[in-house]
């Protein structure tokens, strides 16, 4: 999952950036408005976490302009706790609002929220034949037994899952699973692939040629 | 208290009342007994004329042969109008040449050149006293001539003079009617020897009456006489004669007795309905001061957008509710203030608070390597940092706020603590490729020294900060008229006219980023601005975006 964090506070965004990485995100950062919206509506994020006060553009603005033409689920977070600015967030079109100081737990919890919704997807465990995903925890259990699966192969796999049914082109896979900084190497793709075969089963995912990968229904 | 004030009104209204209606009543109730004095004198004058018209027998009032044509005074007429008090006019007797004369009531015996009066006395009368008139011994008894020899012709012919025993009835005859108002006359001779004298006159010792000389003119008295009070006129006249006309004045006292209580009973009256309708109207006066105080009861502090509503706003109670809604809306501004203030710091107080929660959570959510662990705990310690300088800079605030005692400022050469911030900030200045010059004049100003070292640290600090690569600041202080000046320029990027009034607003930024990066906080120019204002002192700000910005403290200089 790729996601765009836009704050301000540099050692916020440091932080927060990193427990999302940590968590298997791919994470693109911006710390002003201008720049947070430019990229914003330039990628298919999984969701953007946007901080409200923001030089340049404040975070409404941003909320504002990017619903003309995207909707990416958008987390809210402020310093700003009173009523009025809650209401207004997500009736502006925030789809969550969180206010600082928070807990990190809290955010990636809210995080994975939103993309299961974006996804259609409310149930936390997506079950696929034997495999079970449990996207709270980010673990895999093939049979009841836990699978290791790397960071990466776990956002690849939860990925594939997420639009099960539907075909996931190449180009998904660059947008939503590698942030700006990586290089986008297709080898990598059939890396994961590859590896998610031998782990989980040859069934699980399919290859459509020159076009992408999907899991069958 | 609304009660109180207003029985201490009523009372005092009540005192007020009470002696102006006394006063007045009294002033009434004097000039009414004026009034009927005089016209009692009036009457006792009359009834002296009319005696005194029969008291020359055969001789004209001076100028006039035809008796007729002068009758004596006629009786009050009062225009034609009923005479007040009901006393009835004296009938008038024709005066002609044989009417009696009243002057004579045969008290001395036949003429007798030598004698003495040693006749016996009438009843009532007065001792005898020599000199007769018109007998041997008057001295007026000859005419005289101018160079003051008698010439034989008598002045006065005491034949001419008959005794009229119906004397007293005649005079009585005039006054007709109320026996109480009916006048009495007493003429006598020298001290004590009576002429005539009417029925009703009273016993009078009558060298009580004038007991030095003869009267000669006219006194009127006032006496009591048993149970009553009586008025006299008394009249001297040629001849040594003198006649007392007086007057009971039992109706003029009875009437005024009856008047005095009429207007006493009226003023109660008055007094009654003063006091009811001053009641009633201090009520309604009242009342909308009890309204305001319920008004500025409900006014609290989670009310406090509530003001005091009254119709007349240009009366005394108008200008009242005026001034308390005044002072409402002052308090209802600083509540505001302090609210948007404590909602501006804890916001400002979040995001490092948050910094601290989410590098700590992460870096303890798993294990990690020295570095990361090193890096969290650096960014925890900038944001401690952080936190301090805000808290510090808002006590600061809060005590100038509350008010700073003017007692602790002592007198501060400002060319030397403008050195001394000069040498504090070079380190930083040459850090950052920043020329730092520096020109001061000696001058003094009266402050608190360590504020104002915060001030220039401040604005040095700022100016080296918002600078451009290369760039430079200068500082000069140096004394103008009756202020200390300290004027620092330097040639950094500038603030934008329309940002330039709010720069002095607590939390205020121009440029974000780059403040937050430097540390700032948003409250360095507010604090300054306090200081100055504390200081009695102007702060003004010049600057063109891009160019520069020159920062110029006034402050007043030290009184030697």
């Amino acid at each position: 999952m790729h996601l765009l964090v836009v704050e301000d506070e540099a050692d916020l965004r440091r932080v927060i950036a990193s427990a999302l990485r940590e968590e298997g995100y791919a994470v693109d950062t911006a710390e002003e408005g201008e720049d947070g919206l430019f990229k914003a509506q330039s990628w298919e994020y999984d969701a953007v976490i946007l901080d409200v006060m923001l030089p340049k553009r404040d975070g409404w603005s941003v909320l504002n302009t990017l619903r003309e033409s995207k909707k990416t689920p958008v987390l809210m977070l402020t310093a700003r706790d009173s009523l009025n600015d809650r209401v207004r967030g997500l009736d502006g079109g925030a789809d969550d609002y969180l206010v600082k100081p928070f807990e990190l737990k809290e955010l990636l919890a809210r995080v994975r929220a939103l993309i299961r919704r974006a996804a259609g997807q409310p149930r936390p465990i997506l079950e696929i034949g034997d495999v079970r995903i449990d996207t709270v925890s980010r673990t895999v259990t093939l049979a009841d037994e836990p699978v290791a699966l790397t960071a990466k192969e776990y956002s690849f796999l939860e990925f594939l899952a997420l639009h099960r049914g539907e075909l996931v082109t190449r180009t998904m896979i660059y947008d939503h699973l590698f942030d700006e900084n990586e290089e986008s190497l297709s080898n990598l793709t059939d890396v994961y692939v590859s590896n998610l075969r031998r782990k989980l089963g040859h069934d699980l995912i399919q290859t459509r040629r020159g076009q992408g990968y999907l899991i069958d229904d | 208290m609304i009660r109180s004030l207003h029985w201490r009104l009523q009372i005092w209204h009540a005192v007020v009342l009470v002696t102006v209606l006394g006063i007045f009543g009294g002033v009434v109730d004097y000039l009414q007994w004026q009034t009927r004095i005089q016209q009692v004198d009036a009457e006792l004058d009359r009834a002296t004329e009319i005696v005194r018209a029969r008291m020359w027998p055969n001789r004209m009032p001076r100028g006039r042969r035809n008796p007729q044509d002068n009758p004596p005074p006629a009786a009050p007429n009062n225009n034609g109008r009923p005479v007040a008090f009901d006393i009835p006019a004296p009938k008038i007797l024709p005066h002609h040449d044989d009417a009696p004369a009243i002057l004579i009531q045969a008290q001395q015996p036949a003429p007798s050149p030598q004698q003495q009066p040693a006749a016996p006395q009438p009843p009532d009368a007065a001792p005898p006293a020599p000199p007769l008139f018109g007998q041997p011994g008057d001295p007026n008894r000859f005419r005289r001539r101018p160079d003051g020899r008698e010439d034989g012709r008598p002045m006065f012919d005491p034949r001419r003079f008959e005794p009229n025993p119906k004397l007293a009835e005649e005079f009585a005859a005039l006054y007709e009617g109320n026996h109480e108002t009916l006048p009495y006359f007493i003429l006598w001779m020298g001290k004590d020897r009576i002429l005539a004298k009417s029925a009703n006159a009273p016993d009078i010792p009558y060298p009580g009456l004038k007991e030095e000389q003869g009267l000669s003119e006219r006194r009127v008295q006032t006496r009591v006489e048993g149970h009553d009070q009586v008025r006299e006129l008394a009249h001297g006249f040629r001849f040594d004669v003198n006649m007392l006309v007086g007057r009971s004045l039992a109706p003029e006292l009875s009437a005024q007795r009856s008047s005095t209580l009429l207007m006493i009973l009226a003023g109660m009256g008055v007094l009654a309905v003063g006091l009811v309708g001053d009641y009633w109207l201090s009520l309604h006066a009242l009342k909308p001061i009890a309204k305001m105080a319920t008004t500025a009861e409900s006014i609290s502090v989670k009310n406090l957008s509530e003001r005091i509503n009254l119709e007349k706003t240009d009366d005394e109670l108008g200008q009242l509710a005026g001034v308390l809604n005044r002072t409402f809306d002052g308090l209802q501004a600083a509540f505001e203030q302090q609210s948007r203030f404590t909602a501006d710091a804890s916001h400002e107080l979040r995001t490092p608070v948050s910094v601290i929660l989410s590098h700590t959570e992460l870096a303890l959510s798993r294990s990690r390597s020295p570095e990361e662990y090193r890096d969290a705990i650096e960014t925890c310690r900038r944001a401690g940092q952080r936190m301090k300088t805000l808290i510090d800079g808002l006590l600061a605030l809060a005590r100038y706020d509350a008010g700073q005692p003017e007692q602790e400022y002592t007198l501060v050469e400002l060319d030397a603590l403008g050195r001394e911030c000069l040498d504090l900030l070079r380190p930083l200045a040459d850090e950052r490729h920043i020329t730092l010059t520096g020109h001061f004049e000696p001058v003094r100003i009266k402050g608190d020294r360590s504020r104002i070292v915060q001030v220039l640290t401040n604005l040095l600090t700022n100016a080296i900060r918002y600078n451009r690569e290369q760039g430079s600041v200068d500082a000069r202080i140096f004394p103008l008229e009756n202020f200390a000046v300290i004027r620092i320029s330097d040639t950094g990027i500038g603030i934008p006219a329309d940002e330039l009034p709010h720069v002095f607003e607590r939390f205020y930024r121009v440029d974000k980023a780059r403040s937050r990066a430097e540390g700032g906080t948003g409250l360095g120019l507010s604090i300054c601005k306090t200081i100055i204002d504390a200081h009695h002192g102007t702060i003004t700000i010049e600057s063109e975006p891009q160019q520069g910005t020159t920062v110029e403290v006034r402050l007043p200089l030290a009184q030697s």
